[in-house]
């Protein structure tokens, strides 16, 4: 007999429901290590064709499928089911506005990642004959950095992020260190301008739940660190 | 008109830098309220000699060192982990490898001291 597991599923359509509710699927485990998008997918497919979630890759990578499970958020196609406790819970990213289930509007956050000014910002030419080249060394200085994938993971899990709307949040702010800390980039001053603000760097209380949450194991707090530092070598 | 959106408040696993920053606001929290209290005993200085220790035998009655129990483990934990906070932002202390053990290690530092400060007040409070 195949083992069945109970997902219970947060449900919300804005048309047709006054507030959300949870209703619990039973998906199969019909091969070892299957994912919560595994599961979802089966729900979608086999029981319940009104799911709504997004998904791409399923494999990490797109960072589509951002979601609250079990009260941690994660990418649900590279959690395993079997590593959960029963019943698992799946709601949307947190704080984020519902649009319907579990897809939520990243308006709020994409505009703060762009805030940041999340490109290569430079003032002197580029050599003629070739491109702007780096050192290894100075290459190596931004492992742990350019991996974000934008899947919010890290924001929607910052209480300061849930409580004060005007936060830029963990992913902007790592976002705009990976950029400051590239040798090739000259844009440090305009971009800490803007992060050197209350809703800036400063209202992260380093809580710490962004690097628990961040499914690429990068570190949001380290950057927001290194970003209050240089704030402060600037003024000083 | 603005449509009305839904946004999910989840209940939030508590990871361990998470409590850490639930206690530390309510120790803190606690701190500010205790500062007024102080403020409001010592003030009776200005009120004469008789005031002052009229004011002090309440607070040197046993449920006050009781409560100066709850006090020291208040004031312990808000300036060791405030010392952790500091060293994340300007030491090395968000490392992911090390975050979660600087957590356990404010509780025990925190802890060890509460309760080695614990035993006088004990003392005091029940003249033992």
């Amino acid at each position: 007999m195949v083992k069945t597991v109970t997902f219970s599923v947060f449900r919300y359509d804005p048309e047709k429901d006054t507030r959300p509710y949870y209703k619990d699927y039973r998906v199969e485990l019909r091969r070892p290590g299957m994912m919560v998008l595994d599961g979802l997918n089966q729900i979608r497919w086999e029981q319940d064709g009104t799911l709504a979630f997004r998904r791409s890759c399923r494999e990490g990578v797109c960072g589509s499928d951002g979601l609250n499970i079990n009260g941690v958020n994660m990418l649900a196609c590279i959690t395993h089911i079997e590593e959960l406790k029963e019943p698992i819970v799946v709601q949307p990213l947190p704080s984020m506005p519902v649009i319907k289930d579990l897809v939520v509007d990243f308006t709020d956050f994409y505009a703060k990642y762009y805030l940041v000014k999340p490109y290569l910002i430079t003032k002197t030419p580029p050599p003629s004959d070739r491109e702007r080249l780096q050192s290894p060394e100075d290459r190596k200085k931004l492992d742990g950095l350019y991996e974000c994938i934008l899947c919010a993971c890290c924001s929607t899990s910052c209480p300061s992020f849930w409580a004060d709307p005007n936060y830029l949040g963990p992913a902007a702010l790592l976002k705009a260190w990976r950029f400051i800390a590239d040798t090739r980039d000259e844009g440090a001053d305009e971009r800490l301008e803007i992060i050197n603000d209350r809703d800036g760097a400063w209202r992260c209380h380093t809580i710490l739940n962004c690097v628990e949450a961040c499914p690429k194991q990068l570190n949001p707090t380290e950057a927001i660190a290194e970003l209050k530092k240089a704030i402060i070598h600037r003024k000083f | 008109m603005k449509k009305v959106v839904f946004q999910p408040k989840v209940r939030y696993k508590l990871h361990p830098g998470y409590l850490a920053w639930i206690l530390h606001r309510a120790t803190g929290i606690l701190l500010g309220v205790y500062l007024f209290l102080h403020i409001w005993v010592i003030h009776h200085l200005s009120q004469g000699e008789e005031a002052f220790n009229e004011v002090m035998a309440v607070v040197q009655s046993p449920l006050f060192h009781l409560l100066e129990i709850g006090l020291l483990a208040t004031v312990v934990y808000h300036g060791l982990n405030g010392l952790r906070v500091v060293f994340i932002d300007y030491g090395n202390l968000a490392k992911r490898d090390m975050m979660r053990k600087v957590v356990y290690a404010v509780l025990a530092v925190s802890a060890i001291l509460v309760v080695a400060g614990a035993v006088p007040m004990f003392r005091l409070a029940f003249g033992l």
